[in-house]
């Protein structure tokens, strides 16, 4: 045993003098986009995942994308639909397939392979993304385990099919949009079985990347597919490796290791000390679709009565948080919908003032002069920003004589109680999936059942009716009409939940990079083909 | 032989234990692994039908056996969140592990029995107090401050070590000096303080009587009688590398078995925690029974107390 | 936990065993013994001093800081060492010395509580174990060959978050620790109670009459002591770094409230743009460590019978 760890510590010493200039040796030929990530990636199959969205959108094609212009502003443009038609009715679109699309197998991409992923999606026993999508008609009888047939999805030809709706919705092509409407290829769907999105080479898309390798917990490789329709990809292959520590993405950035670096993962103390002045030109920023708030769980004492949510309201210093924690880096939004998102009411904001006097007059008017003690439940697995986030809520909260308690759970344990609608007060982020406003509010205040898993327990039933509502109706001034009351009347009157801010998405770029498109909606995933090497 | 067979048959009622434990702990520990999977989207009826589809509706005794039949048969299940098969994904990050293991312990080694021979030597003077007090310092530092700081000199500041690992030896020196220095502290202790007690003994006097140079000594006669019980706790360190060190594989991103097991707590995810438990435990316990069984051999007055 | 593990790992063995064993009836007081590591290890007479002065830092932190503990100023973030922070500030401004010095509570707490918890489990078990031998020592072994072999890490993990939403944090790192701790202290224990269960001199207060909890607890437990103290001095240090390990996974000690392992973690990204602030809390970790190593070792070699036969 002695002897061949002698050799062990013989053959490093050899490697350390022998290799170390080796090791920087680069290929001149080919581009390669070098990107990390703070955690590996669960599964390459987007039915099975909410969150792993980068490969997806590489190595996969939709029928639509929404492209993000360089003045911020957003449009939904046609991808491998070639064209499509909406009946006067708003529930059948009837759609033309460009007929140059091939998966990377070689095989061409048709109406059957529509009709199948949309079908996976709900035959799927472990498929999670069950939810925007079962507007789609028959969607929920699958669901339920009547048929297993899908019948809103209607091949007409190769090229050719329909997609009917259960009822009328203004956001569905911004649904067609989103990672979770990946088109996959029939034929590789029923031959790989459950390795699809495991194995790289039975994870067959059309999008202008294939995946080629795959090491659990330490790198993924994407090679450009060569019977990409499109503009053929800047890198000819990108490295994506794991790093679960924060100071070393970082190191590795500076080190030139990492070309892409999402400042999500740092602390923004850092971001602003050296990215903002050292890197200040490679900075890309772009606008998060998404709506931080901080839930008062309406089903919890005292917070069941509205005088103590609004003084919880006035209590946290928004500005404060937004200019410490997050350098200032954003606005503050003061109802549901993110700032630039579709139904984003200018009428809806400006009401809510830091006010900590006040806050003490309404809890006193409510029966509480000094206060009482509440939970505030931290998951220990969000970031540090967001963990600091409770710190300066627990102290504003103290300011107004409410004795706040912070208490650790691990991830698992936080979401298991927040979907039992025990947790008093958390915070956390919506970032849209698609551009519409029934995105973010549907969730939170559409069913009771909705509302308890989130833990904030809304109980008005006409209210959420009306939400429930409101995404059917045609008219477009009248339906962002009826979504703003309705924002009015959830937050402003009943005071469900602190608003808080709408941050930007910091990315700083290498020096090899030309051009860096992020995700639309401000993601930290994005498709690798936005991203231009020099 | 005997002995070894009887530490053998021994070994059954704690692997026992040890599955039994495992599934105990998680039982009791709340959180499951359907939320970590649906993250931020869920909805009630997802939840439903997950929890179904996973069995995780089945009663305890239940999932017990038919997990308890799947190991009979060799499988140790598909891990939930990850949707690969618990023992591919073992095979997959062991390599990566068992190389950091051996090259960490032959620089515990190293230093630890290098510390430990000059601070007997020296006993109580400042050499002493110097190498025992460096071969101390890497356990008395939490262990990521110490591959934090290792990787900020060397691999950051003065580029001669990769940032993170790549699989090859080269980029696994940082993260074993790290682990490895960390390991070194006690036994450069336990070195010292049995190589001091060994020189006091009789015997050492009477070879140093009869004119047996001083380095004869030490290495001939000192050395051999103190390594006894260092040579255990190597081993047993050797094992404990062997199941896993999650903090520097972390910071070294590095795919071994201490993420796999810990991912595997946090999310929950039962096969994989049960698969990665099962197999560091049978690990550790072959450890400490090769550690015995060589301690036998070295030192024959000690068979009956193994 | 490994450094306690494997010492006490070569304690029970029968090395250790003999050589405790050939010291039994050793006549050096306690006086006598405590002047010899004056007079012997000066490092370990330091090391002792150095605990007594943290302890009694902990003890003063609201007298000595003009700071509260978690009083933020979010204005001062991230300032350097300065004369009205000596130490300088932290993410959220708050004082770094005065949390140091609150932290050290927090730190020697974790480390002494568990010690002293599974030092008496483990006494318990292993005297049990040792003495009642048969299916008691069976059933009390396996137990504890389960507890050794389990990974550690992954245990005291599951305990955080099963007792975590029910109890403050710090008593769940209590119990994780403690659960840990024991086995390890009830194997030596067992080993030398093994031995000392045959010598003369407990045969011969069994023979008088003794009662058997008297014989285990006052003429085979004193003889421990040595052991005892030395895998205590370890166990302490390791505690105090295995606290910093559950807070590298976010379920240590719970903020605002800081041990010096959360500070060290907190501020591990800030490492190369505000140094102090890991650094201070880490030379924290490390001074108390060291300290408690040393007088553990200086302990030791004048308390092992072993040494003083020669």
């Amino acid at each position: 045993m002695k002897i061949r760890n002698l050799s062990t510590l013989l053959v490093s010493a050899g490697l350390i003098l022998g290799l170390a200039t080796s090791a920087s040796a680069a290929d001149d030929g080919d581009k390669i986009l070098h990107l990390g990530w703070g955690a590996d990636i669960q599964t390459m199959d987007v039915h099975k995942t909410t969150d792993n969205y980068a490969v997806p959108l590489s190595i996969f094609d939709r029928l639509l994308e929404v492209q993000l212009n360089d003045d911020g502003s957003t449009e939904l443009v046609n991808s491998i639909a070639k064209d499509y038609e909406i009946s006067d009715d708003g529930l059948t679109y009837s759609f033309t397939l460009r007929d140059d699309v091939y998966f990377s197998d070689g095989t061409q991409l048709t109406a059957e392979d529509v009709e199948a992923t949309f079908t996976r999606m709900f035959t799927l026993e472990d498929s999670v993304q069950t939810d925007f999508t079962t507007c789609i008609k028959g969607a929920q009888a699958i669901l339920d385990g009547e048929t297993d047939t899908l019948e809103g999805v209607h091949v007409t030809d190769d090229l050719h099919f329909e997609i009917t709706l259960e009822e009328p919705f203004a956001g569905f092509l911004s649904v067609l949009a989103t990672p979770t409407c990946c088109i996959m290829s029939k034929a590789n769907l029923e031959e790989a079985g459950d390795d699809f999105g495991q194995v790289p080479e039975k994870t067959i898309g059309s999008g202008p990347y294939m995946v080629t390798e795959w090491i659990r917990n330490d790198s993924l490789t994407l090679v450009r597919n060569p019977k990409y329709w499109g503009e053929p990809a800047s890198a000819a292959e990108v490295h994506y490796k794991v790093y679960p520590e924060a100071a070393s993405l970082n190191m590795a950035f500076q080190n030139g290791d990492v070309d892409i670096l999402d400042c999500e993962f740092l602390d923004t103390a850092i971001v602003e000390s050296v990215y903002e002045t050292a890197y200040a030109d490679q900075m890309v920023n772009v606008n998060r679709l998404g709506t931080y708030y901080l839930s008062l769980n309406m089903g919890v004492e005292p917070m069941t009565d509205v005088k103590v949510r609004k003084a919880m309201q006035m209590a946290i210093d928004r500005q404060s948080i937004l200019d410490s924690i997050f350098g200032g880096n954003g606005v503050l939004v003061d109802g549901i919908y993110p700032a630039g998102a579709i139904g984003f009411s200018e009428d809806n904001q400006g009401w809510l003032q830091y006010d900590p006097e006040g806050a003490k007059a309404l809890l006193a008017e409510a029966g509480y002069p000094d206060g009482f003690d509440v939970e505030l439940s931290v998951d220990s697995g969000s970031s540090q920003n967001r963990q600091n986030i409770y710190q300066i809520v627990q102290q504003n909260l103290q300011d107004v004589g409410i004795n706040a308690n912070i208490v650790n759970y691990d991830k698992s344990s936080w979401l298991a109680k927040r979907t039992s609608g025990e947790i008093p007060i958390y915070t956390s982020t919506w970032t849209l999936d698609y551009n519409d406003p029934s995105n973010i509010i549907d969730v939170f205040f559409s069913s009771a059942e909705g509302s308890k898993i989130r833990s904030i327990n809304y109980q008005d039933q006409e209210i959420m009716t009306r939400v429930a509502d409101a995404k059917k109706i045609l008219d477009e001034n009248e339906r962002l009409a009826e979504y703003a009351a309705l924002e009015k009347k959830i937050v402003e009157e009943d005071a469900s939940w602190v608003p808080l801010f709408c941050l930007q998405h910091k990315f700083v770029v290498s020096d090899k990079i030309e051009k860096f498109v992020p995700h639309w909606a401000g993601y930290g995933d994005f498709n690798c083909a936005n991203v231009v090497m020099k | 032989m005997k002995i070894v067979l009887k530490r053998l048959l021994s070994m059954i009622p704690v692997l026992l234990g040890v599955i039994l434990l495992t599934f105990i702990l998680l039982r009791v520990v709340p959180g499951n692994p359907v939320s970590i999977l649906l993250g931020e989207h869920y909805n009630q009826e997802t939840i439903e039908r997950l929890t179904s589809y996973m069995n995780l509706d089945k009663s305890v005794l239940e999932q017990f056996l038919s997990y308890a039949a799947g190991i009979l048969r060799g499988d140790l299940g598909v891990s939930y969140v990850m949707k690969k098969p618990v023992t591919d994904l073992i095979f997959q990050a062991f390599p990566y592990t068992v190389k950091l293991a051996l090259l960490s312990a032959a620089i515990a080694w190293f230093i630890g029995l290098g510390a430990g021979i000059v601070a007997a030597l020296k006993q109580n003077k400042l050499a002493d107090h110097l190498f025992m007090g460096f071969s101390l310092a890497g356990v008395s530092v939490p262990i990521f401050m110490t591959a934090l700081f290792l990787q900020y000199v060397f691999a950051f500041r003065i580029k001669v070590f990769p940032l993170s690992s790549d699989g090859s030896l080269i980029s696994l020196v940082l993260p074993a000096i790290a682990l490895g220095w960390n390991s070194a502290g006690s036994i450069a202790r336990m070195t010292r303080s049995s190589l001091v007690d060994v020189m006091q003994a009789d015997y050492i006097d009477t070879a140093k009587a009869k004119g047996v140079r001083h380095s004869a000594v030490i290495f001939g006669h000192a050395l051999k009688n103190s390594l006894l019980p260092v040579i255990t706790m190597m081993a047993m360190q050797l094992a404990s590398m062997m199941s896993g060190a999650v903090i520097t594989e972390s910071i070294f991103s590095i795919p071994g078995i201490g993420r796999l097991a810990t991912q595997a707590v946090q999310n929950r995810d039962m096969p994989l925690l049960q698969g990665t438990i099962l197999f560091t435990t049978i690990i550790v316990i072959f450890g400490n029974l090769i550690a015995d069984v060589l301690y036998g051999i070295i030192d024959p007055r000690i068979r009956r107390a193994v | 936990m490994q450094q306690a593990k494997a010492a006490s790992e070569a304690l029970s063995s029968g090395y250790q065993e003999q050589a405790l064993a050939a010291g039994i009836g050793e006549a050096n007081g306690p006086k006598e013994k405590i002047r010899k590591l004056f007079k012997q290890n000066k490092l370990a007479v330091v090391s002792a001093i150095v605990i007594v002065v943290i302890i009694l830092l902990a003890i003063l932190a609201p007298v000595i800081s003009p700071y509260k503990e978690a009083q933020q100023d979010l204005t001062a973030r991230l300032h350097g060492p300065s004369l009205s922070h000596l130490l300088g500030t932290d993410e959220l401004g708050r004082d770094v010395l005065t949390r140091i010095l609150y932290g050290a509570r927090v730190s020697l707490v974790i480390g002494i509580i568990p010690s002293v918890i599974s030092l008496l489990l483990g006494i318990l078990l292993g005297l049990l174990s040792g003495y009642f031998g048969g299916w008691v020592d069976y059933l009390i072994m396996r137990i504890a060959d389960v507890m050794l072999s389990f990974p550690s890490l992954l245990l005291s993990m599951a305990i955080m978050y099963t007792l975590g939403r029910y109890v403050n944090s710090i008593w769940c790192i209590f119990a994780a620790l403690s659960l840990i701790g024991w086995a390890p202290v009830a194997r030596v224990i067992r080993s030398q109670t093994l031995s000392f269960k045959e010598t003369e001199y407990v045969e011969a207060a069994r023979s008088i009459g003794v009662s058997r909890s008297s014989v285990m607890f006052r003429h085979i437990l004193p003889n421990c002591t040595p052991s005892l103290i030395v895998l205590f001095t370890l166990n302490v240090p390791s505690c105090i770094l295995s606290e910093s390990t559950l807070s590298f996974l976010g379920i240590g000690v719970q903020p605002p409230a800081a041990s010096w392992g959360l500070m060290v973690n907190q501020s591990k990204q800030f490492l190369f743009t505000s140094p102090w602030l890991a650094l201070a809390p880490c030379l924290a970790i490390m001074l108390v460590v060291l300290a408690f190593n040393f007088l553990g070792d200086g302990l030791r070699d004048v308390l092992d019978p072993y040494l003083q036969d020669a």
